[in-house]
């Protein structure tokens, strides 16, 4: 099995070193993130999220089945992880490493245990019919930081996505396809957003922000905070690592607060931005007479 | 890309695709010296030269030779290339360096080294970095380098490096920056710009793609390592260094 | 089942009779294993957990692709498992059938577990002078009896109880408790009260966290948060499970002197020099 390149000793102690002065090596401060972009796929539900060199496709999807016996009126929700051999040597399909387990862990804390979803609104017929609605994220590209873009890239995706749409009449169950009526978007509650801070040294004394792949090869410990803009903390995880002062972690929790807001305004205005662009196209067609005629019969 | 009249030789604006006959006309005819095939050609008996690669050919008819520019992803292991090695791990009387993830580990003898004895051999722990040079590599070993020059006895600059940093750049651009004229040739200008602006660094370059930058500022270090990479990765002309660098230097101060 | 919190605001007691800043009951072993090499067997509650650590011992064959295991906290360079400078530590949580009401079978990729062993992993590493041991293993095995919430704190302690016991050189104790908050996250009210070691049904209902400290230390190892709580509620959860922690400490701390103290009087032990100050009546 091919390995990850471990860095030498030298760029172990260099990126200490540099840290202890605040120089990280691409030139950013401690708290910066790098450039984070989304792409939407021109079908509702995929979302393209980079950032720097870090690339995350997610893509949601949704299907017809039978609730779970102990949870007749929920509907179904999944996020599945996909960490390809694409992405690294040291990536194996089919068999989850260590990585891929704590993503997904995290990501189903984040979105699906928080309540994001309304996985209520997902039943159609009690213990009988429900959506099951899946999202799949696949990282393209690894270059540190993979939980806070993946956590976006579910989070847009889902907010982006639209199921078709379906009606009950005298207990005949009616699933439109698009063409018949615009496809509705999910019922969805808040937009939680993970922020991950790394810590270095010994003492775990330096902190920041949106780590690269070499930073996080050397890091000590991390804690992922995942929030959404109304202040909420959704999950927090430090999962073991090097010992931080309490107090430090109540205020890395504060500027995470900051970041979430931040990254909630880009999804509401991406999220705008691409709703404008399909209305024209929607507008259109409402607006050509053709398909408004019914053939006669 | 123009006729590059100062070294030479010529660059043919034609993109390669392999395993098609080269055009007889692009071929240098000299009668004085025997023609000479680079990397990323092969010649097939009796009269076909095809490209192996995709890439940019290039012609130098004073040396009568020729060869295909390309820039892949995957270093092998040539002998006489400079390359930077990581120690993997020690045998009894060798050690494993890995080039690159993907390579079969390369092996450096404990007495490769200037003055090395079985007792003055220089102890490198896991981790740490050589700077080297391929003495043998072929299809069927593992290749082998040395940090001192097998006739002359002398390090020539070879052997461990300390402190400092390593920065990932494409082969290709580590070749350019290998050029014994790589103003002129590979059109980087980026190391002279930034001694000119007064960074002290040292440098290593590795065909491998790695380069290692040393000093005592560790600002001037990540400049320089920036500066590299955003030459390469954006694949700038000798303007766009000069501004890139520009940029950096002022962002530094 | 929903839990009837609406009583605390009138007597100030949960639903166990408990005051908000009571840990349950801690009863505590170690050396319960003969043939391990060290082993401790823990109580908080009606948590019951047992652990056995074996080693710092040469690695095994390697399983999987290191799932479970966590190279020792600032990993130096090097080739696989037994070539690392550090010790390995190796986390294995087996949930018993029996151990919870609903009697749910977890198999051995359940997410949730092999979260749980990372966690533990990671934080042990973080304590446990692995430098020490190059080229080794130490694998912890725990076994969970009985579950009523606080289950990730209860296994911490213990497994840290087991690791003084096999004698493995650490930094200090690493305790770590749960804390969480009255009211739940859709309530805003600015007058609920942290508590302190949350029992089953209280996890299920308030939100809540779990933290680890390393010794006297306010220094946070492990922090583990999965429900919605207001930003503003989390100083005060996290100041009540720190001092959970200092409690917990206390607690084993205890158990650990009773036992050597028992050692000495049984005579396993010859009573050193520097065992003088421990008074043995």
């Amino acid at each position: 099995m091919p390995r990850e390149a471990e860095p030498s000793l030298n760029e172990r102690q260099f990126v200490l070193q540099a840290l202890q002065d605040s120089i990280r090596l691409d030139g950013r401060e401690l708290d910066q993130y790098r450039p984070l972009e989304l792409t939407f796929g021109d079908q509702y539900g995929v979302a393209d999220v980079t950032l720097g060199k870090t690339r995350v496709l997610a893509k949601a999807s949704a299907e017809l089945t039978v609730p779970y016996a102990d949870r007749p009126l929920d509907g179904i929700f999944n996020i599945a992880t996909e960490l390809s051999p694409m992405t690294s040597p040291a990536f194996e399909v089919n068999r989850p490493t260590e990585t891929e387990v704590l993503i997904s862990r995290l990501l189903e804390k984040t979105v699906r245990r928080s309540g994001a979803l309304d996985t209520e609104s997902l039943c159609l017929v009690a213990g009988q019919k429900c959506w099951s609605i899946r999202v799949d994220v696949h990282v393209l590209s690894h270059d540190g930081n993979l939980i806070d873009a993946a956590c976006f890239a579910v989070v847009a995706a889902l907010r982006h996505f639209r199921k078709p749409d379906t009606s009950m009449e005298g207990g005949v169950l009616t699933v439109y396809t698009p063409a018949e009526r615009e496809p509705v978007p999910l019922s969805w509650l808040h937009s939680p957003f993970c922020v991950t801070w790394s810590f270095f040294g010994e003492e775990g004394d330096i902190a920041l922000l949106d780590a690269t792949w070499m930073e996080e090869q050397v890091r000590s410990g991390s804690c992922t905070i995942s929030l959404n803009k109304h202040g909420e903390i959704c999950q927090i995880a430090k999962l073991g690592g090097v010992p931080v002062e309490a107090v430090s972690l109540l205020q890395c929790t504060n500027v995470a607060l900051i970041k979430a807001k931040d990254m909630s305004s880009k999804l509401d205005k991406w999220l705008a931005e691409d709703a404008k662009r399909r209305d024209k196209g929607g507008l259109l067609a409402e607006l050509s007479a053709e398909n408004d005629r019914v053939p006669d019969i | 890309m123009c006729t590059s009249t100062v070294c030479n030789t010529k660059k043919q604006n034609l993109f390669n695709p392999p395993r098609r006959p080269h055009p007889p006309h692009l071929i240098p005819s000299s009668t004085s010296k025997p023609l000479r095939l680079g990397p990323g050609l092969r010649h097939l008996p009796p009269s076909d030269i095809i490209p192996t690669v995709a890439g940019q050919l290039i012609t130098n008819p004073q040396k009568n030779s020729m060869w295909v520019e390309y820039n892949n992803n995957r270093y092998l292991p040539t002998p006489g290339d400079l390359i930077l090695a990581q120690i993997t791990r020690s045998g009894p009387d060798l050690y494993y360096c890995s080039l690159s993830p993907h390579t079969p580990l390369a092996t450096l003898p404990h007495l490769s080294f200037e003055s090395a004895t079985k007792k003055t051999r220089p102890q490198l722990s896991p981790g740490s970095l050589v700077y080297a040079r391929v003495v043998l590599a072929n299809k069927h070993m593992d290749p082998e380098i040395e940090c001192v020059s097998s006739s002359t006895g002398k390090s020539d600059g070879l052997g461990e490096l300390k402190g400092g940093m390593v920065f990932d750049v494409s082969l290709q651009f580590a070749r350019r920056l290998l050029m014994s004229k790589s103003r002129e040739e590979g059109k980087v200008e980026v190391l002279e710009l930034l001694g000119e602006e007064g960074l002290a660094f040292e440098i290593a370059v590795g065909r491998n793609g790695r380069v290692w930058v040393g000093g005592e500022d560790l600002k001037a270090v990540v400049v320089v390592g920036r500066a590299l990479r955003g030459a390469d990765e954006g694949g700038l002309g000798v303007e766009g260094q000069r501004k890139l660098v520009r940029g950096l230097v002022r962002g530094m101060k | 089942m929903p839990l009837d919190t609406s009583t605390y605001g009138l007597a100030l007691l949960r639903v166990d009779g408990r005051r908000w800043n009571e840990l349950r009951r801690i009863y505590a072993q170690i050396r319960t294993q003969a043939a391990a090499d060290g082993s401790s067997y823990l109580e908080m509650g009606h948590t019951k957990v047992m652990c056995v650590v074996t080693g710092p011992s040469e690695p095994g064959p390697r399983r999987g692709a290191g799932i479970s295991s966590a190279g020792g906290a600032g990993g130096g360079g090097g080739g696989a498992g037994g070539q690392s400078k550090d010790a390995e530590v190796v986390v294995n949580i087996v949930i018993a059938g029996f151990s919870s009401v609903d009697r749910k079978r977890r198999g051995r990729s359940d997410k949730r577990t092999l979260e749980m062993q990372s966690t533990l992993a990671n934080t042990l590493a973080a304590t446990l002078h692995t430098h020490l041991f190059p080229h080794s293993q130490i694998t912890i095995s725990l076994h969970v009896l009985s579950q009523d919430g606080s289950l990730l704190a209860a296994l911490i302690n213990a497994a840290t109880l087991a690791c003084v016991d096999a004698g493995i050189p650490m930094t200090d104790y690493v305790t770590a408790c749960t804390a969480g908050s009255t009211s739940t996250y859709a309530a805003n009210d600015e007058g609920a009260d942290p508590l302190l070691d949350l029992n089953h049904q209280e996890e299920q209902e308030l939100p809540g966290l779990t933290v680890a400290t390393l010794g006297e230390s306010d220094r946070v190892v492990a922090l583990v948060c999965e429900s919605r709580v207001q930003i503003s509620r989390l100083e005060g959860m996290l100041a009540v499970g720190v001092d959970g922690c200092k409690q917990v400490r206390e607690i084993l701390d205890q158990v650990i002197k009773a036992q050597g103290q028992k050692m000495i009087l049984e005579g396993t032990v010859d009573k050193g020099t520097g065992l003088n100050d421990m008074d043995l009546d």
